[in-house]
């Protein structure tokens, strides 16, 4: 399978990944890419910092998918047979909504939405961010308006975090556990829920002591005004369970070549494989490209620290200053040694997937990558050059080090 | 300019994910332990670079001394409250049916805060710490989350003290509070890539830790800085007929360069918007990433690196 073909057959592609490794940008490239082909494409990111808003040229996004105007394209030399869309998630705007649409009455919604443990736990909950996601996924499958849904994903360091959000919330707002926060104060107090558990009720006195009553009545509170919407976000668990182990979802990991970032990668994929969601894909970003070399002038075709003289007599035949020879023949072994670092743990890495998972180096761009020229740059590595393969940047095939 | 950090007592790194926190925080380590000093480094999620990078177990509760007077912590929301209600819960069977309850576990997970307050609570708890009759710990180094997570963390502590009644949190949160905004034993350091986003991230930072967070603020840590000595354009191209070798390294140098105009580019950003004194740490080109590479970084931290430090130093 190809990265082209994996973009073809699904519907919905989750960019998973750690922080600072170009999700954001991958995320948006394939739904830019989607829309050149002809899909009705939108890209879903949560990150605050406005990245894709900012490559995407549409300013501050809202909570509804927002059209990239086709003129935009056409100013960055493109042509969409499709159409783009994006949208950025607010993620205090998407509980308001989720609780507006799930809410028995009017007076329910103003008291929730007032609550301010509710306030509190819109923005700062764990896993919060994740479930908005999701949810929003849900949102934009349900409306059947698009047909690729890239998602991008938070720059969590726990990858369990964006799995697990939707089971976690369920529990969270798990009816069962609801009665032991909300039974004490709608009935008889503290008395009742001693006589219920002994532990119950003494967590609850040093819980109170810490917190002060206030803080405990308003969770309560909140748990009450909640309660008649269990069972739609029950519902929505189980579709969510569905969406994100269906055979036309795909995860796609964004990754880096560095160890830091690999040491990273690994637990991710290990854990995608034990939630049993389908991992379809690689993208390594940023990746230094090792050149092929003459065998016969250095041993093993493999460029070493020794050689930079050997690398200064070839540069002999363009006459640079001997300053400047010398700076690039180190820069150039510099490039060659780091390199080879990366491909050597590339490699490691993809061995430990399944045989077929498609598999993408994207090359360091020697410019930051963040307007729709830029995208479209990572489209030759991301969808033409091969997946498996590739050749290089100027069409030469690469060093293959596949086994 | 280190040194001027090292007069505190804890110091904060902070910033986006991926510019290279752990490493910059391992340096520091690194170079408090070679002053002699009783270091711990802590890092407030749990992850496996740093653990990796020392050679250490990261799921460890207590410190370990991974190298010789540097301790690694990883601190967890969750291990620090159960430790905590030990302090408060002095009956063990007790605090086990508290802490093993689903109940707690509900609790924990819910309460908005309390994680993010207990993990700096052990910050404060360690450096509060005294060992054969002084403090246990010389300096702490605390490698904090990813940016938005990391000031949530550090926020937490004074919106817990503004939001909770006469109690237990309340007065546990003034004393985080004192530490995170007192100038003579913390200092919080930005750390970042001369790259678009990881400034404008760190610009967002700045204006938060100098503005309502109140924090003293250190150093600015610029991590892999390119440092090409010419500009792209001024790259000779290729005259037909070149070997490809040659095209190589023209091709190689062009990135580079490129790469430096970037940075050059940022950084002037960056001493426009987070007027910080600045060090910057130069790009390392190695095949591997370990600890020699910390060790090569902190000697271009302390200003101890020429120009030309050929041999030893490449």
């Amino acid at each position: 399978m190809t990265l082209e073909s994996l973009v073809r057959e699904h519907r919905v592609i989750i960019c998973v990944g750690s922080g600072g490794v170009g999700k954001t940008t991958t995320a948006a490239a394939v739904a830019l890419w989607g829309a050149m082909q002809g899909r009705r494409a939108v890209v879903l990111t949560i990150d605050p910092a406005r990245r894709l808003a900012d490559s995407l040229g549409v300013g501050a996004l809202s909570d509804d998918p927002r059209p990239v105007d086709p003129a935009l394209l056409a100013a960055a030399g493109l042509r969409a047979r499709g159409r783009l869309a994006a949208m950025m998630l607010d993620q205090k705007n998407a509980w308001d909504r989720l609780v507006a649409r799930h809410a028995p009455s009017d007076e329910v919604r103003e008291r929730i939405l007032r609550n301010r443990f509710y306030l509190s736990l819109s923005q700062t909950f764990a896993g919060s961010h994740e479930y908005m996601a999701i949810e929003q996924l849900c949102v934009l499958m349900d409306s059947d308006e698009y047909d690729l849904i890239v998602l991008d994903t938070p720059p969590t360091k726990h990858a369990l975090d964006f799995f697990e959000a939707p089971e976690r919330i369920r529990d969270f707002l798990d009816r069962r556990m609801v009665r032991w926060f909300v039974t004490p104060y709608l009935s008889s107090g503290w008395t009742a829920a001693k006589a219920m558990n002994r532990t119950v009720g003494f967590l609850f006195r040093k819980v109170e002591e810490a917190t002060g009553v206030s803080a405990l009545a308003e969770i309560s509170d909140f748990f009450s005004a909640m309660s008649g919407m269990f069972d739609a976000f029950t519902g929505r668990t189980a579709t969510i369970h569905a969406i994100l182990r269906a055979h036309t979802t795909a995860f796609l990991l964004v990754t880096g070549p560095e160890e830091q970032v690999l040491t990273e990668a690994e637990f991710f994929s290990e854990k995608i494989r034990t939630l049993r969601m389908p991992l379809k894909g690689v993208v390594f970003n940023r990746v230094h490209e090792e050149f092929p070399v003459d065998p016969a002038a250095f041993p093993g075709a493999t460029v070493t620290r020794a050689d930079e003289p050997a690398v200064e007599r070839a540069l002999l035949e363009i006459g640079t200053a001997p300053e400047t020879t010398r700076w690039m023949a180190r820069n150039f072994v510099d490039y060659q040694v780091l390199a080879r670092g990366e491909a050597l743990r590339m490699e490691q890495f993809r061995a430990g997937l399944p045989g077929r998972t498609p598999f993408v180096a994207i090359p360091n761009f020697d410019t930051d990558l963040h307007d729709l020229a830029g995208l479209a740059r990572m489209h030759h590595r991301l969808f033409e050059a091969g997946t498996t393969k590739g050749t290089g940047r100027h069409g030469r095939p690469r060093k293959d080090r596949s086994p | 300019m280190l040194d001027a950090l090292f007069e505190r007592r804890v110091i904060f790194l902070v910033g986006k994910g991926g510019v290279g926190k752990s490493t910059v925080s391992a340096m520091l380590a690194l170079a408090l332990a070679k002053r002699g000093k009783r270091v711990l480094l802590a890092q407030m999620e749990p992850s496996r670079r740093l653990a990796e990078l020392l050679g250490v177990d990261a799921d460890t509760a207590a410190p370990v001394e991974a190298l010789p007077g540097l301790f690694f912590l990883t601190v967890d929301g969750e291990s620090s409250l159960s430790e905590y209600l030990a302090l408060v819960l002095p009956i063990r069977r007790l605090h086990r049916l508290v802490v093993t309850s689903k109940l707690y576990h509900h609790f924990v997970a819910a309460a908005p805060g309390l994680k993010e307050l207990m993990t700096v609570g052990k910050i404060w708890y360690e450096e509060q710490l005294e060992s054969g009759g002084g403090r246990k710990w010389d300096a702490i180094v605390v490698d904090a989350p990813a940016t938005g997570h990391s000031l949530q963390y550090l926020r937490m502590p004074a919106a817990a003290y503004e939001a909770f009644g006469q109690g237990l949190v309340r007065r546990e949160a003034k004393r985080v509070v004192d530490l995170l905004t007192d100038a003579r034993r913390t200092v919080v350091c930005p750390v970042t890539t001369a790259e678009e986003m990881p400034v404008n991230e760190t610009t967002e930072i700045y204006g938060q830790l100098n503005g309502h967070l109140g924090m003293p603020l250190g150093v600015l840590f610029v991590n892999r800085v390119h440092s090409a000595p010419m500009a792209p354009g001024d790259v000779p191209t290729a005259p037909p007929g070149t070997s490809s070798l040659v095209e190589d390294v023209l091709r190689c140098a062009r990135e580079e360069a490129g790469w430096t105009a970037i940075n050059r580019h940022h950084l002037e950003r960056l001493r426009a918007t987070v007027p910080l004194p600045t060090v910057e740490l130069p790009f390392l080109f190695a095949e591997e990433f370990g600890l020699a590479e910390v060790r090569r970084l902190l000697v271009h931290a302390e200003g101890r690196a020429s120009r030309e430090t050929p041999a030893e130093e490449r």
